[in-house]
């Protein structure tokens, strides 16, 4: 279910990333237009300067024609103090327009060309001027070369600032159409990504609406499993108690007839010994042979059907130290036999009856007694701890929220293969031959019941030849 | 009138498998004489002997039992019945019953013994062990109690 994500929130996941991303965009390009927008107004706000200014110099100019014709026709000295402030604003505006226009070689060139062509014009009124002071008037001084020249000048002059004028137009004409363009585009892209994040939106709208109508349908869907879960678990229940039941029943009943095989093959025995034909004692010592162990396999399964069975006014708070010495005792001549070290470290106190107990540890500790090396003493130590969160949380049974003690019964017998860490707790679930280790399989299931009975949890670590630790989980006493 | 010590003692025994039966019958031959034991098959039967309906009227061939062996689980009418119909009869409630079942639950040791019964045996596993009790309840009932006959 993790790798298969719902598409919906995935759809919802991409549209959100792609909104962003086109927002981004869009702030992006809206920032750059304004930019550009503010570049271009600046130009075309330069250029009105350039041209107003233009203007300016072209009215000084023609200011100054009029004044020095006004002295040469009157020779009243105050036309001639206002051609000399003409002179100077003329001065001013080219210095101005040179400045304005220092980026443009074209301009530059056209504004050099007018200032060397009104310096020269300056030179022919100046030399008039003189004249006019020497003689009165000017007659003498002009002849038609002089007059052409005046007159050519002049039309030079009017041509460059034309020129300036058409190029600092065109100038104009071209930022400005920049300028509307831009202007033009700004609404153009904000609309488009408008549009675009709108459609996203409803996009994503539409998707959370589908994953929500899906998680309703998953919702409805989880709770019919989780009552199809409880029904099931109470069929389960159901099946297990009358399965309990069943082998409880079988199990006393099967004792019937084989309570009367051994009867009557002791009978046989009894009046036939040494007097039946060919192999007839050896047929007769199976038989009784096998309905021994039919007899201990029959008690061990009475005993595990009766295992967790424990009425609730048996179950109370139990101190494992107390139930392990005691049991112990009980130990005392196998542990006398094979030299065996047992260390017992600090038991806590648990929930559960003292009887089963004290068959979980007698099973256990006789399992490492029973499974220890040949030639090596017995070493078997029980110790307890907390119970770490990762290994609670490793057992969806357990209650992830509560404490547990981990205790362990470790031993340095002769271990076995990891494959078979489950197998053993199995019922009649044997690792080895009859010959070698007798006993029918019984013990540990009968453990691992009666532990999961108290609310806890049992598992084997072991290798061959390295020895084993079988490990309890049980819970901390409610206060 | 007491009985006299030493006497062998008349025992009846209600079971009803066949197998227990011969095993029973078999067990008792080793310390009493074969007419010492009779046997019914179930608690029907039991009553009908011990009331001395027919066909249990012959005195001679069916007598007096001194203590009765009585199975629990039998067909149409279980030890319980019986045991509770004999101790509800004035002339045979002083009769000692000693169950002689498969079972061995607490239940039914605690209501058979409230019921008046005297003894509750679990059959055992062996025939060895059946000697042993056999014999163990001929002795005691014959040599070391004493009977109301």
């Amino acid at each position: 279910m993790k790798n298969e994500q719902n598409p919906s929130i995935k759809q919802v996941k991409i549209y959100s990333i792609v909104t962003l991303i086109l927002i981004v965009i869009g702030s992006g390009v809206s920032y750059w237009t304004a930019g550009r927008i503010e570049y271009y107004t600046d130009g075309v706000m330069h250029t009105s300067d350039v041209l107003q200014r233009t203007d300016e110099l072209y009215s000084s100019i023609l200011e100054r024609e009029t004044n020095i014709r006004g002295y040469v026709l009157t020779s009243n000295e105050e036309f001639l103090t206002n051609y000399n402030q003409s002179n100077v604003n003329a001065e001013l505006l080219l210095i101005q327009l040179q400045a304005l226009t220092i980026d443009n070689t074209l301009q530059q060139n056209n504004i050099e060309e007018l200032r060397g062509l009104i310096n020269s014009r300056v030179r022919t009124f100046e030399a008039s001027i003189e004249y006019m002071k020497e003689h009165g008037d000017l007659v003498g001084f002009l002849d038609p070369n002089k007059i052409n020249n005046a007159l050519s000048g002049y039309t030079l002059i009017k041509d460059v600032v034309l020129r300036i004028n058409d190029v600092e137009n065109g100038l104009f004409q071209q930022k400005n159409q920049s300028l509307i363009n831009n202007i033009n585009a700004l609404p153009f892209i904000v609309g488009l990504i408008s549009i675009f994040s709108i459609t996203i939106g409803l996009m994503t709208f539409f998707s959370i609406y589908q994953f929500n109508k899906a998680q309703l349908a998953a919702n409805k869907e989880i709770t019919l499993f989780q009552q199809k879960l409880r029904d099931q678990i109470k069929l389960l229940d159901d099946s297990n108690k009358e399965l309990e039941q069943f082998a409880y029943v079988a199990s006393h009943d099967l004792q019937e007839p084989l309570r009367k095989i051994t009867a009557f093959s002791d009978l046989l025995k009894e009046q036939y010994d040494g007097k039946l034909e060919g192999e007839g004692d050896l047929y007769l010592s199976r038989i009784t042979a096998a309905a021994v162990r039919m007899r201990r396999l029959i008690t061990d399964l009475l005993e595990y059907s009766r295992a967790g069975r424990i009425e609730n006014e048996k179950v109370k708070s139990v101190k494992l130290s107390k139930v392990i010495a005691e049991m112990l005792e009980d130990f005392e001549i196998a542990i006398q036999d094979k030299s065996a070290k047992i260390a017992v470290g600090k038991l806590p106190k648990v929930i559960g009856s003292e009887t089963e107990y004290r068959q979980v540890f007698q099973n256990l500790i006789s399992n490492s007694l029973k499974f220890s090396k040949p030639s090596v003493n017995p070493e078997i130590s029980i110790t307890s701890e907390q119970a770490s969160e990762e290994l609670i949380n490793s057992y969806p049974n357990l209650d992830s929220s509560a404490n547990y003690y981990l205790i362990k019964v470790s031993d340095n017998g002769i271990g076995f293969e990891k494959t078979h860490v489950d197998r053993i707790f199995s019922i009649f679930q044997r690792l080895h031959g009859k010959k070698e280790y007798e006993g029918t399989g019984i013990g540990l299931s009968i453990t691992k019941k009666i532990i999961e009975k108290n609310g806890g949890v049992i598992f084997a670590e072991s290798s061959v030849g390295k020895g084993s630790v079988f490990n309890i989980i049980l819970p901390y006493i409610k206060p | 009138m007491l009985m006299s010590f030493e006497k062998p003692i008349q025992i009846l025994v209600a079971e009803d498998d066949e197998d227990d039966k011969l095993l029973i019958l078999k067990a008792f031959e080793r310390t009493l004489p074969k007419e010492k034991v009779t046997c019914v098959e179930d608690g029907e039967a039991l009553l009908k002997y011990l009331k001395r309906n027919p066909p249990y009227d012959d005195l001679e061939k069916y007598p007096k039992p001194d203590i009765i062996l009585l199975d629990l689980n039998m067909p149409r009418k279980d030890g319980r019945e019986a045991l509770a119909e004999i101790k509800s009869i004035d002339e045979l409630k002083s009769i000692p019953v000693i169950i002689f079942t498969t079972s061995n639950s607490v239940d039914d040791i605690q209501t058979t013994y409230k019921m008046g019964s005297s003894s509750f045996i679990t059959k055992p596993g062996s025939f060895e062990e059946l000697v042993k009790v056999t014999e163990e309840i001929e002795n005691y009932w014959s040599k070391t109690v004493l009977l109301p006959g």
